[in-house]
């Protein structure tokens, strides 16, 4: 757990600062040296096969990685949790209403949405925030409605309604305190599937636009190339798999300590 | 026959010493009774020997002759299954719901070594607890049975392979008071006919008494004393004024009638109460929890609905607090008619606030203890300044016997008792004139239970407080209420005089109760 939560930490502020403290620019071309091995001199990690800084490529594409996965993960908060919330808080026909339609939602091909607002909006990294968010908040909405079903029937909610309390001040109050952590655990399971999607849309080519970059065009490139030049398929592969194995084991430590 | 003995048990639990120096012994046909506060460790006694507690147990603890203390896990199983049965206090959570009763109780047979048992051994296992129709219950799931009737089933279960000692561990406590005594019976019988030795674990020290031929009373992990009761069956004057705190914490209907406030103007009429709820699952129509009830109370005055579990009394209790739903009828508040529970204003909550049953789940883990109790201020007094709130929550704290410096605290942080004082501090602090209070003390120690209870009455008088008490104990009813009412099936079947309930009840669900309580 410290040490995922280290990996995170880590990624994170290297991603942010790393590409400023470096020599080459992500998108600066080096003529000279094209497809570099790593530890040769400027380029520590090499070049990509048209000459390109990999270090400060992977950095960039990191930030863009995390940043629509946050984006999309927080969309999914607000429509989730506020989704689940007056789900379970109305009960009745408005919950069985609000529930078929997570359900029917949940029954369309995700992936296949994303790739179809893709090709009809073109693309954008705005909309690949909405796209991802907007199907990730499923899950959060169904979390959210069973916790809150089960918070409703404790009787320090109806000690609320007695202290004269509304059922908007009971929901912001008591109700969302009590299911926020439990979300935030979710959140950040959220994260590590958001960033699947994103590296899974980039590597078909739908996601960030050349010559900005993001990990999944980045292990795509690489892919190309490994039997050539490894390295370019290594290094922002072994980031992806650090990110997406901490956040998740930080998440479901996380889980399971709130759920217990 | 010696059966069972136990010297010099000690448990620990991570580093702390639950059990410290047990001991007693039991013979053939007789009854030791474990009693104490929760966290004396008297649950832990019984259970740990057996292998089923988490802790690690040293000392001697002798069944039929094997040393249960080191035998392992096989061994222990084995033990388990051949002479000894187990009760629980939970009967809704015993049961597998998706076995049939009589494939659980077949279970419990085999696992005993013995082998299948036919159906007429079955039917005759449930016809000995004193089930009803035995033969259908055989294939009914658990969720058709009351309470009672599962608690019957594990018992069935318990004995079914004929042990030498039954463990019961608070085998009543989950019950209401009719279903107690039945139960205690029950086990006397059995106890009777087969000479079997048993253990029992109890809170509540009075109304094993008549059961047990020794009672070993337990505080903090230590034995205090054993009491013995002989062949008269009588409760020797205990020498320990620990014993004897907890002997006078339960109040008793042969105590005096104590003092009451002076009834004043009356406060509350309410007319033709009926509830209904939708039936669960695919059945169409709907149950009716409460049948045309009416009640009165006035500024000053206890009055207590009493009844079994499922008669409707929290159901009407809600329904005139406008906490929960009502279809037909009218709640007047000095005269003025009260909106149902979507229309009311917040103001019009000031006058009735309740306590519930469950301190703990009656708090919101995330509030401190200073909010949770100026919650009511700010929406009732919306005008009230920061400062004169933490004034009134701190003089509370005090009316209500905390320290100022729980405000701070976390719910989390406090006990049982603690938490159902700050859930009555909460309930007091807009000033209103009539509490609900719905098993305020029941699923409190006896000891603790029996202070909260001095403090409601002490508010009582000073308050001239309006009380609705809601429980199954009338020793609890007449110490706080003027006049009790009778509930069955969701009508109010009698209602009168605390006093005059008490010595002579008409209706037959009354007379179980009185029964039951003495």
């Amino acid at each position: 757990m410290k040490l995922a939560l280290a990996v995170i930490v880590a990624i994170i502020l290297a991603a942010l600062a790393g590409p400023a403290l470096l020599h080459w620019p992500y998108d600066a071309i080096d003529w000279d040296s094209v497809r570099a091995p790593p530890l040769s001199p400027g380029h520590f990690f090499g070049t990509d096969s048209v000459g390109r800084d990999l270090l400060a490529r992977t950095l960039v594409g990191t930030r863009i990685t995390l940043a629509v996965a946050i984006a999309a993960a927080s969309v999914s908060l607000l429509i989730g949790v506020a989704w689940g919330a007056i789900a379970g808080w109305a009960g009745g026909r408005t919950d069985e209403t609000m529930m078929r339609i997570v359900d029917a939602l949940y029954a369309l091909p995700f992936m296949f949405v994303v790739i179809l607002l893709m090709v009809v909006f073109g693309r954008s990294i705005l909309l690949v925030f909405l796209g991802i968010g907007a199907v990730e908040w499923l899950t959060m909405a169904r979390v959210v409605r069973g916790q809150v079903i089960a918070l409703k029937q404790r009787p320090f909610i109806l000690a609320a309604e007695a202290a004269g309390a509304r059922p908007a001040g009971i929901i912001a109050g008591h109700l969302l305190p009590n299911v926020a952590g439990i979300a935030i655990a979710y959140l950040l399971l959220t994260v590590p599937q958001v960033v699947m999607v994103e590296s899974f849309l980039s590597f078909l080519g739908l996601g960030v636009q050349e010559p900005l970059t993001s990990l999944g065009i980045l292990v795509k490139d690489g892919a190309d190339d490994m039997d050539i030049t490894p390295h370019v398929l290594l290094l922002p592969g072994g980031i992806l798999v650090a990110i997406l194995v901490s956040l998740t084991v930080v998440g479901e430590r996380l889980r399971s300590r709130l759920t217990a | 026959m010696i059966v069972y003995t136990v010297r010099d048990l000690c448990v620990q639990i991570g580093a702390r010493q639950v059990v410290a120096g047990v001991d007693f012994a039991l013979d053939e046909g007789e009854c030791v009774v474990l009693v104490g506060a929760s966290g004396s460790g008297k649950s832990q006694s019984c259970l740990a020997p057996f292998g089923l507690s988490a802790g690690s147990v040293t000392g001697s603890a002798i069944l039929t002759g094997t040393e249960l203390i080191g035998l392992g896990e096989d061994g222990l199983r084995r033990k388990r299954g051949s002479d000894a049965g187990f009760v629980f206090q939970q009967p809704m959570t015993a049961l597998t719901p998706h076995l049939k009763i009589g494939q659980q109780l077949a279970e419990a047979w085999q696992q005993a070594g013995a082998s299948a048992p036919s159906r007429d051994d079955l039917t005759a296992a449930f016809e000995r607890v004193g089930l009803p129709r035995p033969y259908e219950l055989l294939d009914q799931f658990p969720h058709r049975l009351s309470g009672g009737q599962r608690q019957r089933v594990m018992i069935a279960a318990a004995v079914a392979h004929r042990p030498k000692l039954l463990i019961a561990d608070e085998p009543t406590t989950a019950l209401d008071a009719p279903l107690r005594a039945d139960i205690l019976a029950l086990l006397s019988r059995l106890r009777d006919e087969d000479g079997l030795a048993m253990l029992l674990v109890s809170h509540d020290l009075a109304s094993v008494a008549t059961h047990a031929d020794r009672i070993v009373v337990m505080n903090d992990g230590k034995m205090v004393e054993t009491l013995d009761l002989g062949h008269s069956r009588l409760l020797p004057e205990p020498t320990q004024a620990y014993t004897r705190e907890l002997i006078a914490a339960s109040p008793r209907l042969s105590d005096l009638p104590p003092a009451l406030p002076v009834v004043g103007e009356p406060l509350l009429n309410a007319r033709d109460i009926s509830v209904t709820f939708p039936r669960p699952g695919w059945r169409r129509g709907t149950f009716t929890a409460v049948d045309h009830a009416s009640l009165d109370l006035s500024e000053g005055e206890g009055l207590a609905l009493v009844g079994g579990s499922g008669s409707g009394k929290s159901t009407l209790a809600r329904a005139i607090a406008r906490l929960g739903p009502m279809q037909a009828g009218s709640v007047h508040w000095r005269g003025m008619a009260l909106p149902p529970r979507g229309k009311i204003r917040p103001l019009d909550r000031r006058h009735i606030q309740p306590v519930f049953q469950d301190p703990v789940a009656s708090l919101d883990p995330q509030w401190r203890v200073t909010d949770i109790i100026a919650e009511p201020l700010r929406h009732l007094q919306p005008g009230t300044r920061a400062a004169e709130r933490e004034m009134r929550v701190a003089a509370l704290l005090e009316e209500v016997g905390l320290d100022p410096s729980y405000a701070s605290r976390k719910p989390a942080q406090l006990s049982g008792g603690q938490a159902q004082r700050v859930a009555i501090a909460r309930a007091l602090i807009a000033d209103p004139q009539m509490l609900l209070l719905d098993e305020a003390t029941s699923a409190l120690d006896v000891l603790v239970a029996g202070r909260v209870l001095d403090l409601l009455a002490d508010l009582q008088h000073r308050r001239r407080l309006a009380i609705l008490l809601i429980t199954h104990d009338l020793a609890v009813a007449r110490r706080l209420c003027h006049r009790i009412a009778v509930m069955s099936e969701g009508r109010i079947v009698e209602e009168g005089t605390a006093s005059g309930i008490i010595a002579t009840p008409q209706h037959p669900a009354t007379q179980r109760l009185v029964a039951a309580s003495v």
